[in-house]
């Protein structure tokens, strides 16, 4: 392959771009390293929640850890609110800290930003920039992500861009107030402390680098290294058709009686250029769901990034392709006071359905939907004296791609997350976990099928817990694509298997109390299929049967395969005559087969599909 | 006149070096036999020994440093494997902790779990975190999972149950019913044997992995043994471990987990040894990565966040989910991607890459003649005129000179429209620049300055690049070992038996008095005397040392500290004081009205042992004649005539430019920088304006 090398500036050669870059990806994955190590609580330290980059002077990123991707599409927006803040009132030792979304161009409020802003010989030359998901900001729920918010006044404090340190001394003011405005101030503490040291260790180490090059031919190779990065995701989109393209997918909606509420992508490619459309999309709600526009923009970058087929550098340079739409008022764009702590399930959906869209432009390099993103419990009380809170990290289930099985226990796309440890989560809180696994007979099946649900289930040891919780896709089953099936649906159960067993919504608008030895299951949604389920081949049925992910009968009615014996052994003549039975024959469209053993094993039996994915309890 | 022999399997070569009881070394490589490697180890030991006319009595001891156990994972060759769990856990193997170490993809491959699921059986018990038995074992569940098992035909079964770390009893009754059911051949590992540490993931995958080794290295160490046999070598064997302490094969074959970075352990502790007061960060460059590791005052720096088979280990968890967890202690050594056999290329904007993918051995750079037709690193330096064509493993490989200039012509300087010479000077800067960043992992990330250090260079190609690299982070001192090229097996003769043994303990230091913790160190001791008595040892032979991983109550990350005493128990305000001096060292602030809590303790004990001073290695190869040639050294330097010297020219200091040729290795000693040899023998290259 030949390049084109359109460098302008006469002093920036590729040998010295390219050393930079990876010099300013090390600084970023430093700090990222500081917080995991030294962070306190176990949604920063062991999910790993939290982000970190370097920005040039004007506020762009040039670096990022390798953190929660859905973040760092949203540090443009927050830059710029700090640079319109302060931009002539910056000086060495400063740290500024925001989260507030309306004012600072944050996500929602426990997402806290702590930035310092990097000077040599006086001369503002860039930022270390982290964001932290803190563990308790005060407002109407521990963990202060609670879904029934009405309004942002009610989801803890709101912070815009102020000094953290003025030169070098830290703002006691601000200190004093935080602590009196958390449930878990040490743990606050802490966390904010290493986000402080990893600025700190990413100043020393951005003045050194830059000190190589000196302030001017720095800001050029910085320059150059945007456009850089312009120039390969311009590459890229003119490599794909031109064209206009929609989907439109939806979430489940609030409370015991959930509404559907649209999410509507449209994607118009003309040559190098990329708009992303989301007019159509549902008005923002009474609930705290709606999704700044920051992380929309930022589910908009990462697909993008996504989908290309060659890596796209860290430079936010990148996003000059790209014009992003996002009308007032919608859940993909609130306006103050809308309630948005649980922003992150408009962000996870507008993940599918960008990728929904891009399955059309691009069908081999996009998976069918997945569990609908991760869900964030979180279960709080008291530990005899000691009050606690403990969040938790949950997703795993991807749909399967053109030529492969969804993936099982890997993260969602838009956060590489962990999940927390058994043991730990025991030996802290006074819950026990009684299973944590695969559920059999689930996920879509196809050609390719999506990946089976993974279930946790909780039993409550202290005398009283509350649990704080989002998550989706009950109603709405994770599409399939090219004929193969939804996905499973995600179910929240209490008390599994038992006379009192009964179903907990999706979100729940309300705080769900459980008393001492209750249970609680959660089943996410399983991945979606990909093509014909009968055309899956045999061989690969009868694995899924021998290594226990579906039973012998489940893969009779939903695969046509017919197995005997133990271990199980393909019948193939059988199987032929089967399949073209299942072929020649309809099939139950409201009640398929995969549907109801899915649903027996969990003692359900009342559901219905209504639609292509759409089910009803 | 006794001998000690190094032997280091690697993918081509297998090293062996023979260090006579006076100090003399001999050095040579052998081509590896992957079908069966004891015989190419026995066959090539017998030629060595009738080379410089010793006898196989004369054979004291043999240290090993081998890639079978790695090998066996990343190619899936263990044994047949069950996994008998807590009921409602058998998953854990497979949703490992979700991370994986790419972002923006779409289309992962996650590794396939080392035991399927079908052979991971639950049984009905349970222990909560204190160690209390909440639901009691049922022991004709264990029973039905054995003959399950014994179905399958398994040859090895891992038992890992929650919480065992704090109460070992289900797992060792369930061992016994393995035993009794499934016959004295079936190898088992318990997860609290192996690991008595909290985090299910971790200590499941580990127990895993010592189980699929298990009968594979058995085997392994048996057929070795046998070769060593037959040509009357009846020396003791000894195997490195990854934490790079030695052990009995016999001790070896139970836990076989120890052993999986056997190989790159070894150059760790060679450095060690040879700059025993210093701070050095060792570099050793080869064929497809670089690695990197600190030691810090003679001691090198180990951690138990690690996975194998992750291909590329950047010492950092923020990289992972690419391999299986192993929570055993090995060596920090940080990889990054950037080797002699690194492929050159343009990426779509333009920008120069080198590596991560490697042309291997084969084909190799296009300079090998295999077939190779990418540029690659190698090719580059040979373009530079770094590499004599002539003489590469004393001249035992022949480099095509033009075939490399004409392809990093076609493929790089003309797409760039630049002078060749300045494209492969490139090349040189950006793996320099990527090897950088491993160099970083284990020193900023963990707050040291690399500058308070010197950079230890080895490898076929780490001489190549050291003082470069060591430009570009400012330090100013580079030490080159003699065999640069085969300094793993030299380092294998440096290792003493070493064993590290570690046990749970979360307390929080404000609840618990300084003799409850020394009580839990004698259970350990007693634990260790036991260990070393299996080895052949009596307390007298060793010293052992205790230590503590600490953290501030509610983090999740601990430090590990010496844990001094005062009279016979732990000095908790040492403790407490050398955390936090630990702390503020690596990561700029301590907390001191924070709580302080331990997680584990750990005793090493070590066996040392007189070694003699080293002498000048010999190696079956003439030297060559040497001449001066034209090398490029960037456009500061342009093309300089540069002398060609071998090391005991260096006995009186020179001023580079100048380039050291030895058997295994080259050295670049570019302007700026002065060469010296040290008494032990080292090429000492220091900066000019440091002095």
């Amino acid at each position: 392959m030949t390049a084109e090398i359109p460098i302008t500036a006469a002093n920036v050669d590729p040998i010295t771009m390219e050393v930079v870059q990876n010099a300013l990806g090390a600084i970023a994955d430093e700090m990222a390293l500081v917080i995991m190590r030294t962070a306190y609580s176990t949604i920063v330290r062991d999910s790993m929640d939290y982000s970190t980059g370097i920005c040039d002077r004007e506020g762009w990123i040039v670096a990022h850890g390798m953190t929660m991707a859905l973040h760092l599409g949203s540090f443009p927006d927050a830059m710029e609110a700090l640079i319109r803040d302060y931009g002539d009132d910056m000086h060495p030792g400063d740290m500024f800290v925001w989260n507030d979304p309306y004012s600072g161009g944050g996500q929602h409020l426990p997402d806290v930003y702590i930035v310092k802003p990097v000077f040599i010989d006086g001369e503002l030359e860039g930022f270390a920039a982290s964001l932290v998901h803190q563990i308790d900001m005060g407002g109407i729920a521990p963990g202060s992500a609670a879904v029934y918010a009405t309004e942002i006044f009610q989801e803890g404090l709101r912070i815009p861009p102020i000094r953290l340190y003025d030169r070098g001394k830290p703002n006691e003011t601000f200190f004093k107030v935080m602590a009196k405005n958390t449930r878990i101030p040490d743990k606050l503490a802490g966390d904010m402390r290493a986000q402080v040291a990893a600025c700190r260790t990413a100043d020393a180490a951005l003045c050194d680098l830059i000190a190589r090059y000196g302030g001017p031919e720095y800001r050029d190779i910085v320059e150059e290294l945007h456009s850089h990065a312009e120039r390969i995701m311009r590459a890229e989109i003119s490599s794909l058709p031109d064209g206009t393209w929609s989907f439109t997918d939806y979430i489940d909606g609030l409370g015991e009686k959930p509404e559907p509420l649209a999410m509507k992508i449209t994607v118009t490619i003309d040559g190098g250029d990329m708009t992303l459309d989301w007019t159509g999309s549902a008005p923002q709600v009474n609930a705290a769901i709606n999704c700044p526009a920051p992380f929309v923009k930022s589910a908009c970058h990462l697909i993008v990034k996504c989908i290309a087929e060659e890596e796209i550098p860290n430079f936010e340079g990148f996003i000059r392709p790209l014009n992003i739409i996002v009308p007032e008022g919608t859940i993909v764009n609130p306006t103050p006071p809308a309630a948005c702590a649980a922003r992150a399930i408009v962000g996870w959906r507008a993940l599918d359905v960008l990728l929904g869209c891009f399955a059309q432009i691009v069908p081999d390099r996009v998976p069918a939907a997945g569990e609908g993103g991760v869900t964030f419990p979180s279960f709080s009380g008291y530990d005899g004296e000691e009050r606690f809170v403990c969040t938790e990290a949950w997703a795993g289930s991807w749909g399967a791609m053109h030529n492969a099985d969804g993936a099982f226990g890997i993260p969602n796309p838009g956060g590489n997350l962990t999940n927390q440890p058994v043991e730990m989560v025991e030996a802290l809180f006074p819950l026990e976990i009684t299973r944590y696994g695969m559920v059999e007979n689930s996920g879509g099946p196809g050609e390719f099928r999506g990946a089976p649900a993974y279930q946790r289930e909780y039993r409550f040891l202290s005398e009283e817990t509350q649990m704080v919780m989002r998550s989706d896709r009950r109603r709405f089953l994770p599409y399939g694509l090219n004929g193969g099936n939804p996905g499973t649906p995600s179910w929240n159960l209490r008390n599994t298997g038992t006379d009192t067993q009964s179903a907990i919504p999706v979100m729940p608008m309300e705080a769900v109390v459980f008393q001492q030895g209750e249970t609680f299951l959660h089943v996410s949604g399983g991945g979606g299929g990909h093509g014909n389920p009968l055309d899956r081949a045999p061989k690969a049925v009868i694995d899924d049967i021998r290594e226990e992910r579906c039973t012998a009968e489940y893969a009779g009615e939903v695969y046509g395969v017919v197995a005997t014996g133990e271990p199980a052994t393909l019948d193939a003549e059988a199987t032929n005559l089967l399949r073209r039975k299942m072929t020649s024959e309809p099939t139950d469209t409201t009640r398929p087969a995969y549907l109801r053993h899915f649903h027996k094993a969990l003692g359900i039996s009342e559901f219905r599909l209504v639609g292509p994915r759409e089910m009803k309890v | 006149m006794k001998y000690r022999a190094g032997i280091d399997i690697g993918g081509t070569f297998t090293d062996l070096v023979l260090m006579r009881e006076d100090g003399a070394l001999h050095a040579e490589k052998l081509l590896t036999t992957p079908d069966d490697f004891g015989r190419g180890i026995a066959d090539g030991l017998a030629a060595a020994l009738a080379t410089i006319g010793a006898a196989p009595d004369d054979v004291d001891v043999i240290v090993h440093g081998t890639t079978v156990a790695t090998n066996a994972i990343l190619e899936a060759k263990g044994a047949r494997t069950g996994l008998i769990t807590t009921a409602g856990f058998r998953d854990v193997l497979e949703l490992r902790r979700l991370r994986i170490p790419e972002m923006y993809t779409l289309n992962w491959t996650k590794p396939p779990p080392l035991v399927p699921r079908r052979l991971r059986r639950e049984v009905t018990e349970k222990t909560g975190p204190r160690g209390e038995v909440r639901i009691p074992l049922d022991e004709t569940t264990v029973i039905a999972a054995c003959e399950r098992l014994a179905r399958e035909n398994v040859a090895a079964v891992a038992i890992a149950y929650l919480h065992s770390y704090a109460n070992p009893d289900h797992e060792k009754r369930s061992a016994e019913i393995v035993r009794d059911i499934m016959g004295p051949d079936v190898f088992i590992t318990c997860s609290s044997d192996i690991l008595p540490e909290i985090r299910e993931y971790e200590r499941t995958s580990t127990t895993v992995i010592n189980a699929y080794l298990g009968p594979i290295l058995t085997a392994y160490f048996a057929s070795l043994r046998r070769h060593l046999d037959s040509i009357g070598v009846a020396a003791p064997v000894r195997v490195m471990k990854s934490d790079g302490g030695v052990m009995s094969i016999g001790a070896a074959a139970d836990k076989p987990a120890y052993l999986v970075e056997s190989g790159p352990a070894a150059g760790v502790i060679g450095a060690a040894r040879l700059a025993a007061d210093g701070n050095n960060i060792t570099l050793d460059m080869g064929g497809t990565t670089a690695k990197a590791s600190m030691v810090e005052g003679g001691r090198i720096s180990r951690t138990g966040d690690y996975e194998v088979g992750a291909g590329i280990n950047l010492s950092s968890k923020l990289v992972m989910g690419g391999g299986y967890a192993l929570k055993l202690p090995v060596i920090d050594i940080s990889e990054i991607g950037a080797g002699g056999g690194s492929i050159v290329s343009l990426d779509r904007g333009g920008l120069l890459k080198v590596g991560p993918e490697s042309a291997g051995a084969l084909p190799g750079p296009v300079c090998y003649g295999r077939g190779g037709e990418d540029p690659t690193f190698t090719d580059s330096a040979l373009t530079l005129g770094f590499l004599n064509p002539g003489y590469l493993v004393g001249g035992d490989l022949k480099l095509d000179a033009d075939a490399a200039r004409d392809a990093l012509q076609a493929i790089i300087a003309t797409p760039l429209d630049r002078d060749l010479l300045d494209a492969a000077w490139g090349v040189f800067q950006v793996a320099c620049g990527t090897m950088v960043r491993a160099v970083k992992a284990v020193s900023t990330y963990r707050g040291r300055d690399p500058r308070d250090f010197a950079l230890f260079a080895f490898g076929g190609n780490g001489p190549v690049v050291a003082a470069e690299i060591a430009n570009l982070l400012d330090m100013t001192r580079v030490i080159i070992p003699p065999t640069p090229g085969v300094f793993s097996a030299y380092g294998l003769l440096l290792s003493d038996v070493e064993h590290e043994i570690s046990r749970a303990w979360l307390n929080r230091l404000s609840g618990v008095s300084p003799p409850d913790m020394d009580d839990a160190y004698r259970t350990l001791e007693t634990e260790m005397t036991a260990l070393m008595a299996s080895e052949g040892y009596t307390p007298a032979d060793y010293a052992v040392a205790r230590l503590a991983d600490l953290r501030y109550a509610g983090q999740a990350h601990e430090l590990t500290v010496d844990c001094v005493s005062a009279g016979d128990a732990p000095d908790f305000d040492r403790l407490i004081a050398a955390f936090g001096d630990e702390h503020e060292r690596t990561y700029g602030h301590q907390a001191e009205a924070e709580a302080v809590e331990c997680v584990t303790l750990r005793l090493i004990a070590r066996v040392t042992e007189e070694r003699p001073d080293r002498q000048v290695a010999s190696s079956r190869v003439a030297d060559n004649e040497r001449t001066p040639r034209d090398v490029y050294f960037g456009p500061a330097h342009g093309h300089v005539e540069t002398p060609v010297i071998d090391r005991p020219s260096l006995s009186a200091p020179q001023d580079g430019p100048l380039i050291v040729e030895e058997y295994d290795s080259t050295c670049i000693v570019p302007p700026g920088w002065r060469a010296a040899l040290d008494p032990l023998g080292n090429i000492v290259l220091t900066r000019g304006n440091s002095q």
